[in-house]
């Protein structure tokens, strides 16, 4: 019987750690859900900020040792980013809804295209830290660099 | 003209990856074929073993992940 292609959905991708900051406000909402939808669609997994903001060991060292940490931060006040710099967590990436034409607040109400709009751009990198290459550092798929699995050609 | 092609049978992987090798072409501002491979005969035929995967010009550049935009802009300029 002749073999059949797998798909490598949950597989082969660098291993990404998704941070949302899952603020209350629309944006910090939004976060949140792409956060879930970008884990079932093998993308990374979804962790909690608020478990590293307590510097929970076993967290803060899975961080410390996966391909890319995304987060992903509802509004300008960063408090993802500034959680995970405060715990010694390189970025690899970084989008804020707000910076991708999401109006924060105070209407609590969002849409499935804010959603698609957030794990779009993560798949296409549009919030790739340029100096987050760990020197080094193992990275999945076939390549090294800087985690996205580009050879550090990104 | 480029032809890129995306061998998938249409997960979210695979369309997640044919979206950027669109935004790649346009952010080169190329004149590009995008295809899309589902077939399953096809995909094996072209001896892919885990989708998705991205050919440009008959050529395989990646297999089981999706390359970002940025990545396949420097695979089209090479």
């Amino acid at each position: 019987m002749a073999e059949t292609p797998t798909c490598s959905c949950g597989a082969n991708e660098p291993k990404r750690i998704i941070f949302p900051c899952a603020g209350q406000a629309n944006t910090g909402q939004l976060t949140n859900l792409a956060a879930i939808q970008l884990t079932e669609e093998g993308y990374g997994s979804i962790a909690c900020a608020s478990l590293l903001a307590i510097g929970s060991e076993g967290l803060v060292k899975n961080a410390k040792n996966v391909d890319e940490v995304l987060v992903l931060d509802g509004c300008p006040m960063l408090c993802a980013k500034k959680i995970a710099e405060a715990q010694g967590v390189p970025v690899g990436q970084h989008l804020v809804m707000t910076e991708l034409g999401i109006t924060k607040g105070p209407s609590k109400s969002y849409t499935n295209d804010d959603i698609e709009k957030i794990v779009a751009a993560c798949w296409k990198g549009e919030g790739r830290v340029k100096d987050s290459a760990k020197p080094g550092k193992k990275t999945g798929g076939k390549d090294n660099g800087c985690g996205c699995g580009c050879g550090g050609t990104c | 003209m480029t032809k890129i092609e995306i061998l998938g049978t249409g997960c979210a992987k695979c369309k997640r990856l044919f979206a950027n090798a669109e935004e790649a072409v346009k952010n080169l501002n190329i004149t590009a074929e995008v295809i899309k491979v589902e077939d399953l005969d096809a995909i094996v035929e072209a001896g892919v073993m885990l989708t998705p995967a991205l050919f440009i010009n008959g050529e395989l550049r990646a297999e089981g992940r999706v390359p970002c935009v940025e990545e396949i802009v420097t695979m089209l300029k090479e």
